[in-house]
């Protein structure tokens, strides 16, 4: 048998009795499931990485579900950006709507491209420990015994791959190693998040974790598996957010310096790798495909929308102008690339880049 | 009526009345006191078809910039979002759409308004909008087409 399957739901944001209905409900139910150990968090996008519930998340060593009110993508590298890593499992729940318009190949298909880090000139995730992490939207249904299935499943998944993998690498480990193997957590998680299982009461879900208040805060979180590095993000944004690593990798440096309510940086990245997830339109809060209406044509563009670039110069001029600055228009930061295919780079580019960086 | 215009969309005749003035977003805009009132031209409710669903995303009497999102529609065959033609004011919606939108299929040149709009930009005629239709229909058609294949 696998260790336990640890389950946390993060709470929404506000205050929706339906939304804490569902939450709520499905916490009882996990009390009573074995091998499940569940736990409530905060908004996942509201917790600064210093927060008892992203201490706990990190803290955690084995496989995890993770619910959200978030599409999956946008919880996958929000808690990837504060260390929180795992390969990205797959769930087989999906958005009611896609449910009914496609057929099933369909669906399948989406999910492997999605599963295999498609992109094939993206920087990936780093570092990504050997455990998986199942980010799951709790707007997909309404129902808690759906979500009680999937993650059965899960758990299922979990302790028949736990079996190859001893099987693979044909060791003998010593007992404390198999212990170790067997139940990943480590004893700090259980120290800052008191464990639900045994309080068998259902209302014991509420725990301390949940407690601490966050504030509601707005940054970009980046999909590695799709961004290339190409810096137009750090090029077009004039409000010092993003920045780059040692390894010169692209990463959002000082989240909170960013402009509550401005997407303008992911209208301008090609690879549509930039995500808010509290943004209204699916495509920039991190959906997988961006058009929630399925099958219908968008006449946007006819109607006068404006390009992505139109709109994330606008966007940021309202900003600089909030902020007492002169607005820039078209002047700064507006991406060269932006007529050509998104996959332009080439190994001439990168020597090109490298024969740059020397010169510095 | 005398002074109207067509565009064909293939077999279909969409009427370009000559009473009005036209915006670049396909919106019709008739004087009405010391403002407009703004709706779907022939050729949008061609496109769109049934409409189901629309909706304000600002609030009546609100100042807007030309491109600026302002709602969304949903027809039987599309989906979109919807902006503000020119820099203005919009002052108040055809309140009876909110409920049942269908007069916009019906009689979307009178009772299917959408919404009535102050501006001082200049607008163009019927015959320039029909230039504009007609430059851009070859290229609206491979854009449904391409979105329908998908």
């Amino acid at each position: 048998m696998a260790g336990k399957l640890t389950v946390v739901i993060a709470q929404s944001p506000g205050k929706n009795p339906v939304k804490r209905q569902l939450e709520e409900s499905l916490a009882a139910a996990l009390l009573f499931e074995p091998g499940i150990e569940v736990s409530l968090v905060p908004h996942l996008y509201d917790l600064t990485p210093d927060h008892t519930g992203m201490l706990f998340l990190k803290s955690v060593r084995g496989d995890m579900v993770v619910l959200s009110w978030l599409f999956p993508r946008a919880a996958r590298w929000i808690m990837d950006r504060s260390g929180v890593k795992g390969q990205a499992g797959v769930s087989l729940l999906k958005p009611a709507a896609e449910e009914d318009d496609e057929d099933e190949e369909n669906d399948h298909g989406d999910e492997s491209a999605a599963d295999a880090e498609s992109r094939p000139d993206a920087l990936g995730a780093w570092e990504v420990p050997n455990r998986k992490v199942y980010c799951i939207d709790l707007r997909d249904k309404a129902d808690v015994e759906v979500y009680l299935e999937e993650i059965r499943r899960i758990a299922r998944e979990g302790s028949v791959q736990t079996v190859d993998l001893m099987g693979w690498i044909q060791g003998s480990p010593a007992p404390e190693q198999l212990q170790r193997y067997l139940n990943p957590r480590v004893s700090s998680g259980a120290e800052v998040a008191p464990s639900t299982s045994g309080n068998g009461d259902g209302n014991g879900a509420g725990n301390s974790i949940a407690d601490e208040p966050t504030r509601r805060r707005w940054y970009p979180v980046i999909d590695y598996s799709r961004c290339t590095n190409c810096m137009e993000c750090i090029d077009f944004c004039l409000f010092g957010v993003y920045g780059v690593d040692a390894g010169e990798r692209i990463l959002v440096e000082q989240q909170d310096n960013c402009k509550k309510g401005c997407p303008a940086c992911s209208r301008v990245c090609p690879e549509n790798a930039i995500i808010f997830p509290e943004h209204k339109t699916p495509a920039i809060a991190g959906s997988e495909t961006g058009t929630a209406a399925g099958l219908k044509i968008d006449l946007s563009k006819l109607f006068g929308a404006p390009t992505a670039i139109e709109q994330a110069v606008l966007e940021r001029d309202q900003e600089l102008v909030a902020d007492g600055r002169e607005a820039v228009g078209m002047a700064v930061g507006i991406p060269k690339r932006r007529d050509h295919a998104p996959q332009t780079r080439d190994a001439l580019d990168d020597l090109m880049d490298g024969l740059d960086d020397l010169a510095l | 009526m005398a002074g109207d215009l067509e565009f064909m969309m293939g077999k279909y005749a969409a009427r370009i009345p000559g009473d009005r003035c036209y915006a670049t977003n396909h919106m019709w805009l008739k004087t009405a006191g010391n403002r407009y009132r703004v709706g779907f031209t022939a050729y949008s409710v061609r496109l769109l078809q049934d409409v189901y669903f629309l909706n304000w995303s600002i609030d009546a009497d609100s100042q807007v910039r030309a491109k600026q999102e302002i709602g969304e529609v949903e027809s039987s065959k599309a989906v979109s979002s919807l902006y503000a033609p020119y820099d203005g004011r919009v002052t108040s919606f055809n309140e009876k759409l909110l409920n049942d939108p269908s007069m916009i299929n019906t009689d979307g040149y009178e009772s299917g308004w959408l919404y009535e709009f102050e501006t001082s930009a200049e607008l163009l005629s019927p015959a320039a909008y029909v230039d504009l239709v007609a430059a851009g229909w070859e290229k609206t058609q491979q854009v449904i087409k391409g979105q329908m294949n998908e």
